[in-house]
């Protein structure tokens, strides 16, 4: 099982971001979440990525694409915390509804695969 | 009474003396958030305490950067140069959360710096940096500039382009590249004191209570479920608002996607490219500035009607730091086209304004009874309900107590005053806090702010 996310349903809201942290720390903050946003802001182009046990998910509004260990993010930017350091995402198996960030988003953006 | 106030804010205020050149800090206490809860509220209240000192002042919401619904917004106080009476300018999609997240609940800023200067709080940080690097150069320049200095593409702007360094009262406060909900002129009073900019940067943190997020997710599910259901970006909106059918058709032929600001279950920002084809994506490839970012209905069709380009035109008074409503009103009676907001800018006058901050018999019914809070936001219900006057400015008032977008509590009848204050209770652990108490705050802040 592993998260997925369906880019172009995404609007760039970020609460599934906020609702990672603090399923994993209990406080809202942007910096500890399995999930990031990321976005060149001009070219209105974003979506989200998703830090998963061995493998790194890029919701990206061209197609979703798994990155294997080693392979480079093409063009990413400047952030405070790399995503590669984040902690990586538990499909919140003890939480009593299913991943939060699911239960947040407005869109739909977010399932289970496999 | 007892209330948990770290589940909600830092419990920081940052005081920036621009004459002196320093800044400080003071508590925010449980007393002024018994007293104001957030937002406007205590805006007001810090407008009062330093009001012989020309005071603008940057506050989050109660609930910005929550979980709560749409709570995506702060807002900025000061007196209009338009009205000379206080405005409440509110700012939102990341801004706000933003602003929270740097560690400074609300941030005061006070007199005059002598020579450009901008503020970078982050990180619970705040400094005077001087300005003279973006100084006179436009509101896209400048957003860039700050992001490549401050070494992160993710810091939010409020800033100013030409028209606010001219002190111009068509001038807004612009949040990054995309303009704002300023209908009021606090652009010009950024220029007034030789603030820039105001960048920020929020790696912080808040509490949370117990069963607050449940609840908020409940509360979310109501509002998709209600009567934004099926409806997206501002074609839909204008639609329902009997904007300009032509310029609404024009609008939906280059909409590349809707966005949403933080926390919000309606996308009204809609992406206009009109640089290469509206559904190209490439994040290396393509234009690097392929359009633009709208949310002001009003202010497009008002461009739309003055014959020019409005996308384009939008554009232009995002560079320029120029109200679009105004401007387009403007231009139409000028006969100009897109070059001529180059003039508008350019000049400290605003002849003409009385077609734009008024339009109307709804528009003139809350005109009456206040002009504190943003023309910016649609005036009567959008998809379902009633909205008269007085209902817009309840409305209003608590969403800008509250930090929730304005424009979602328009588009949200499911956002109550009950609801609310139930929120309020559960997310402070504030039990005897009542509707009551959250209604008498909003009128408060009515009233004060007249």
């Amino acid at each position: 099982m592993a998260l997925k996310v369906d880019p172009m349903k995404c609007t760039g809201c970020r609460i599934c971001e906020f609702a990672c942290n603090y399923h994993h720390d209990g406080s809202i903050s942007p910096i500890g979440s399995s999930l990031m946003y990321y976005y060149e802001e001009k070219k209105n182009y974003y979506g989200m990525m998703v830090k998963r046990d061995k493998t790194l998910m890029l919701g990206r509004p061209e197609g979703e694409k798994v990155l294997m260990p080693g392979e480079q993010i093409e063009g990413a930017g400047a952030s405070a915390k790399p995503i590669l350091l984040r902690i990586a995402c538990d499909l919140c198996k003890e939480e009593d509804n299913g991943p939060v960030c699911m239960q947040a988003c407005p869109y739909g953006v977010l399932s289970m695969e496999g | 009474m007892t209330m948990e106030t770290m589940n909600n804010y830092n419990g920081t205020i940052l005081i920036v003396d621009l004459d002196a050149k320093s800044c400080s800090t003071q508590d925010l206490t449980e007393e002024l958030i018994e007293k104001a809860l957030g937002g406007a509220a205590i805006n007001m209240e810090l407008y009062e305490q330093y009001k012989d000192r020309e005071p603008l002042i940057l506050g989050s919401g109660f609930f910005t950067a929550t979980f709560a619904p749409a709570a995506c917004g702060g807002v900025i106080t000061a007196k209009s140069p338009i009205t000379g009476k206080i405005a409440h300018v509110p700012f939102g999609w990341q801004t706000g959360v933003e602003l929270k997240l740097t560690g400074f609940d609300f941030v005061v800023v006070l007199g005059k710096a002598a020579a450009p200067v901008r503020l970078w709080l982050h990180d619970g940080l705040s400094d005077i940096n001087d300005s003279a690097d973006i100084w006179g150069k436009d509101v896209w320049e400048s957003t860039d500039k700050l992001r490549e200095v401050y070494g992160d593409d993710m810091a939010q702007m409020l800033l100013i382009g030409k028209a606010g360094e001219n002190k111009n009262p068509l001038a807004v406060v612009s949040e990054n590249y995309w303009g704002g909900k300023d209908k009021a002129g606090l652009g010009a009073v950024f220029g007034a004191k030789n603030l820039k900019a105001v960048a920020m940067r929020g790696l912080g943190s808040l509490e949370v209570a117990d069963g607050f997020f449940q609840k908020c997710v409940e509360l979310k599910n109501g509002i998709i479920a209600g009567t934004i259901k099926g409806k997206a970006g501002l074609y839909d909106i204008g639609t329902a608002l009997g904007i300009d059918a032509a310029a609404l058709d024009k609008l939906k032929s280059i909409t590349h996607r809707n966005d949403a600001g933080y926390n919000c279950a309606y996308p009204y920002y809609t992406f206009l490219k009109y640089n290469e084809a509206p559904t190209f994506v490439d994040m290396m490839g393509g234009s690097k500035e392929p359009g633009c970012l709208v949310s002001d209905l009003m202010g497009f069709a008002s461009l739309a009607a003055a014959g020019v380009d409005a996308p384009r035109a939008m554009e232009k008074c995002y560079r320029l730091g120029l109200e679009p409503a105004a401007a387009g009103a403007l231009l139409k009676k000028q006969g100009a086209g897109i070059d001529g907001l180059d003039g508008l800018a350019a000049g400290g006058a605003a002849d003409g304004l009385a077609a734009w901050s008024v339009a109307g018999a709804l528009d003139s019914a809350i005109a009456a009874q206040t002009t504190a809070f943003s023309m910016a936001v649609p005036t009567r219900a959008i998809f379902g309900g009633q909205l008269d006057a007085d209902g817009w400015i309840k409305r209003q008032a608590l969403a800008y107590v509250l930090g929730i977008d304005p424009v979602m509590a328009v588009l949200s009848p499911e956002i109550t005053v009950e609801n609310m204050a139930e929120l309020v209770q559960i997310s402070a652990e504030w039990d005897d806090f009542s509707a009551d108490t959250l209604n008498t705050i909003c009128a408060e802040l009515v009233k004060k702010s007249a």
